[in-house]
Order: structure tokens, then C-alpha cells, then sequence
């Protein structure tokens, strides 16, 4: 089963291509990831994005490709991976919100 | 069968159909009361685990994209023994006609088909009504116009609108996984006695993956007890067998269009019998969100799920929309839809067909009964995708012209 902690929402793949989007958040941060349908269904896959926070509602974030999480959108072919992936985002989220807390207010992104 | 056909076909001396492990349990019990664990799977693999708790008697299909993986799945099930015979017809006439000899024989009968391989074998799944087969049909909907293509479009289902046929349409691989079930048990009922069809759109759910809630495989439903029918079955152990209950009815040939109108009558009453079944079971024949809206978003299948992400969006801000997923297309819940419609300003009913059948059946139904705006649209078919944002745009355009 698919880890449901942190999960913000789930909705049918927003662009209507059929198939669900999940979407997590932790302190600002979050992961998208998104099942499409495939011809072959051995080829069904995660497609998964770390994403920033804009605003909650309405619901808007941004693709960042700019932590040590992910610098580009993974390809998961199995929900253990995805699960072991989001437990490891979590932690990093975690820390990485602490840390930002640290910082002058001027200087928090 | 005997253990010998069984040994004859590759199983160990001592091996039981897993089918004959299950617990038969009462529907109410299985739709409702037993335990259910979720599962991340695809359509196909939801209709299997539906079919694995169906107790088929006999499930007979010809492949076709993007129904194949669904009854390559059943064959699994038929090798373990959940399904009692199971086998591939040559195409989809002789496909259809097989499984209303073997409905009429008193069996329960499960088909699935997909946009060509419908209208192929529509000219026998149109004499199923009148033949009151109870036989399930799972229907995968896809393009059926050239050019070819293997893409979700749900115009199939327009065809099968007038044949008597009960017509339900799934919007997710959940409803794949609880549909199927209800239609067994409801076209078996004495007062129903009718094929039914569920309708999927093809791919967008059928080969994508989705949280689907089931019960515990070791429970399955009652077996169809083919005496208790409005057209009891064939005896074939006694020939002649009749096709007709009574013997006037049908003479060589001939049969008087007296008989034949009140036949068909009959056919059509029984469809409106259906849907105090299907209220009970499928709990209501339509869903509504936000009843007190004065927008309202009404759909069927697939396009319910984009719909209720552009009701998320448009309360996010601040507007509130309405929305009505129809589950029963036939029997059509024409009281339901006039009483949740008639304070509504503005409904517009998104679709994945060219012709708007569903927009169709609902202007029919509102006519003069309503004082709101009909939209037919967005619309997007031969395998184009429904993109949220095509729905918002539609409504903002709608509000800027004051439709």
C-alpha cells in the first residue's frame, strides 16, 4: 500500500490522461507522484517530482530541482521504491525545515 | 467436472477448484458488511478480483484492446478454479450468442468486449433483452470509428442505450471492482431478468493503477438459481427446449406484433423495475456534491473524476459548483436527476464522445422541467485527453457570456 502519511491530497491525474496524482507535504516541501496508464502494464511507473509549496489554498507548488532529494523527476516502477523514497523525503523535509527556521527572516526562501 | 477432467487437464489428482473453497455470502453482506483492504491496482486487475468473487459459471470472450488484459486475467482465474469453464470464441458474434445459449441454460455468464468488438457483436447482444439472458458484460469502451484507433472514447455506449440492456458506467477502478457485482446480482433478480453491461472508459482506467477497496477473497456471491427468472431456463436435458416460456409466443417464424409490443414492454418495464435494486446496492443511482450549488457539473465515467477536481479548484476559489455522477445510465434516474436539477441555473455535462449522448438523455429529461442553461461540453473523443482545466475554462467562459 502506498504510504498515506503527509498526504495532502489525491486526485485524478490532473492533465486527464487518466490514472492518480498523490500529493505529500512536509514543511513547506513535498513530493508529487503521479501513476499514468500505460500500453503494457508492466510499464505502469511512479512519476515523481519534489516539489515547493506556493500556497496551500489554492492549492499551488513549484517543481524544485534544486535539493539533494532529486535534481531531476524520478522513475519508480514499483510502490516499495516510491515507499522508501518518501520515508527517506519526509526526514529530509523534516531537517531541511528546521534548518530554514534557523535562518533570519530575510534570508528564508 | 470430475477430478478426472481435471487430472486430464494438468491438475494433481487431489486438487479442488479454489471456487469451491469460497463462502458464499449474502450480497448485502458482501457489498457492506465485510471487512475491506485497499490495494493500488488496475482496472483490469479490479475487474479479475471482481470476477474471482462472482461465482461465474462460464465466462466466454474474444480479445480486444484494451479489454484482453482484463479476460487474460479471468483465464488465470479459470485455471485456479474460480471460474467454472472458461473459453476464447471465435469472434464476437459467435462470442455473444454463446453466452445467451449458455444464459438460457441457467448459468451465470460473464463477456467483455471493447468499441468494435461491441458493434461486431451487437445484433446478438441486442436480442439478449428478449431473450431475458441475465448475462454481464464487461464493456471497456473505446474508439470504433476509422480511422483505427485503440484510444478511450465511450460512443459504444450510445448503441446499447435502447436495447433494454441495464447500462452502468464505472468512473474509476473501484466502481470496475463493486459494479460488476451488483449487475450479477441484479439482472438475476425474477422481476429484472435483464443482460447488463458495465461500461468503462478504456485505458484512462482499465491500464491505470488506483486505490481499489475489496473483501477478503475467500467469500463470493451467490450462484444464479436459473429457475428463479421471469423466462425460466432451458431444460436441455429434455429436448425439445423451448426459446420461449410459452409456447404461443413463438411459432416457427411468426409471432403477432400484439405479442411483440407487450414483449417489449415487458422488456422495458423490467429495466425500470431494476433501479430500486441498483438504489440499494450501488447506494443511489447518481452521487451529488454540493446539492445547494446553483452550477452544476453532471457526468458519467471517467469524466466525473476531472469533474470533481474542478469542483476542488473552484471551491478553493471560493465558487461553489455542483456536481452529479450518474452511475445508471439504464435504468435512467430521470426523478433523481429533475429533483437534485431543479433549482439549478447553469449545468454543463463534460464528455468523452463526439455526439453527447449523455448530454442528449439529459436534455430529454429536463425539458421544461428546468429553467437553467444546458451546456453540451467540453467535449474531447478519439482518445483525447479532459484536462481540468478545460472544464474551469468552459465554466468561466459560461459565466462570461452569461450562458
Amino acid at each position: 500500500m502506498i504510504i498515506q502519511d503527509n498526504l495532502l491530497l489525491n486526485r485524478a491525474e490532473p492533465d486527464g490522461l487518466g490514472g492518480v496524482q498523490f500529493l505529500y507535504k512536509v514543511k513547506g516541501y513535498g513530493v508529487t507522484a503521479i501513476s499514468k496508464p500505460q500500453e503494457e502494464l508492466s510499464h505502469i511507473h511512479w512519476e515523481v517530482d519534489v516539489i515547493k509549496y506556493v500556497t496551500e489554498i489554492p492549492l499551488k507548488y513549484e517543481v524544485c530541482h534544486t535539493t539533494d532529494l532529486a535534481k531531476k523527476t524520478l522513475k519508480f516502477y514499483s510502490d516499495k521504491a516510491l515507499n522508501e523514497f518518501l520515508d527517506k523525503a519526509f526526514k529530509y523535509f523534516e531537517e531541511l525545515g528546521l534548518l530554514e527556521n534557523m535562518l533570519p527572516d530575510n534570508d528564508r526562501p | 467436472m470430475s477430478n478426472l477432467d481435471f487430472v486430464a487437464e494438468g491438475k494433481p489428482a487431489d486438487w479442488v477448484p479454489l471456487g469451491e473453497t469460497q463462502t458464499v455470502v449474502d450480497p448485502m453482506e458482501m457489498f457492506f458488511k465485510l471487512p475491506r483492504k485497499t490495494e493500488f491496482i488496475t482496472g483490469s486487475e479490479a475487474a479479475r478480483e471482481s470476477i474471482r468473487r462472482m461465482n461465474v459459471d462460464v465466462a466466454i470472450a474474444y480479445p480486444i484492446t484494451p479489454q484482453s488484459e482484463t479476460m487474460q486475467q479471468a483465464g488465470y482465474l479459470y485455471d485456479e478454479g474460480y471460474i467454472k469453464d472458461f473459453y476464447r470464441g471465435e469472434e464476437e458474434i459467435g462470442v455473444m450468442s454463446a453466452c445467451s445459449g449458455a444464459s438460457r441454460a441457467g448459468v451465470r455468464t460473464l463477456t467483455a468486449t471493447s468499441g468494435p468488438g461491441l458493434m461486431r457483436g451487437m445484433e446478438a447482444i441486442s436480442s439478449w433483452p428478449g431473450a431475458r439472458v441475465p448475462i454481464v458484460l464487461m464493456d471497456m469502451c473505446r474508439v470504433i470509428n476509422t480511422p483505427l484507433a485503440i484510444q478511450p472514447d465511450n460512443i459504444e455506449m450510445s448503441f446499447m442505450l435502447n436495447t433494454g440492456m441495464l447500462l452502468l458506467h464505472a468512473e474509476d477502478q473501484q466502481d470496475f471492482y463493486d459494479y460488476p457485482l451488483v449487475a450479477a446480482i441484479v439482472s438475476e433478480k425474477v422481476d429484472v431478468t435483464l443482460p447488463c453491461a458495465v461500461s468503462v472508459d478504456g485505458f484512462f482506467v482499465t491500464h491505470a493503477r488506483g486505490q481499489v477497496s475489496m473483501t477478503p477473497k475467500e467469500y463470493k456471491l451467490p450462484p444464479r438459481d436459473g429457475w428463479a427468472s421471469a423466462v425460466p431456463a432451458m431444460d436441455n436435458e429434455n429436448p425439445p427446449a423451448r426459446l420461449s416460456r410459452d409456447a404461443p409466443i413463438q411459432k416457427s417464424n411468426f409471432i403477432s406484433y400484439h405479442m411483440h409490443s407487450s414483449w417489449q414492454q415487458e422488456v422495458f418495464a423490467a429495466v425500470e423495475r431494476s433501479a430500486k435494486y441498483f438504489d440499494k446496492y450501488l447506494g443511489g443511482l447518481i452521487e451529488i456534491i454540493n446539492p445547494d450549488a446553483e452550477e452544476f457539473l453532471v457526468a458519467s465515467g471517467a469524466a466525473v473524476s476531472q469533474s470533481r477536481e474542478a469542483v476542488r479548484q473552484e471551491g478553493e476559489a471560493g465558487r461553489k459548483v455542483g456536481m452529479i455522477k450518474i452511475k445508471s445510465i439504464r435504468p435512467w434516474p430521470m426523478r433523481e436527476l429533475v429533483a437534485a436539477l431543479k433549482n439549478a441555473k447553469r449545468i454543463m455535462v463534460p464528455e468523452f464522445n463526439q455526439a453527447g449522448w449523455l448530454h442528449k438523455e439529459l436534455c430529454s429529461t429536463l425539458y421544461g422541467r428546468t429553467t437553467g442553461t444546458m451546456i453540451g461540453g467540453p467535449r474531447v473523443y478519439g482518445g483525447m485527453t479532459m484536462p481540468t482545466e478545460m472544464i474551469l475554462e468552459w465554466l468561466a467562459d459560461a459565466r462570461k457570456k452569461q450562458l
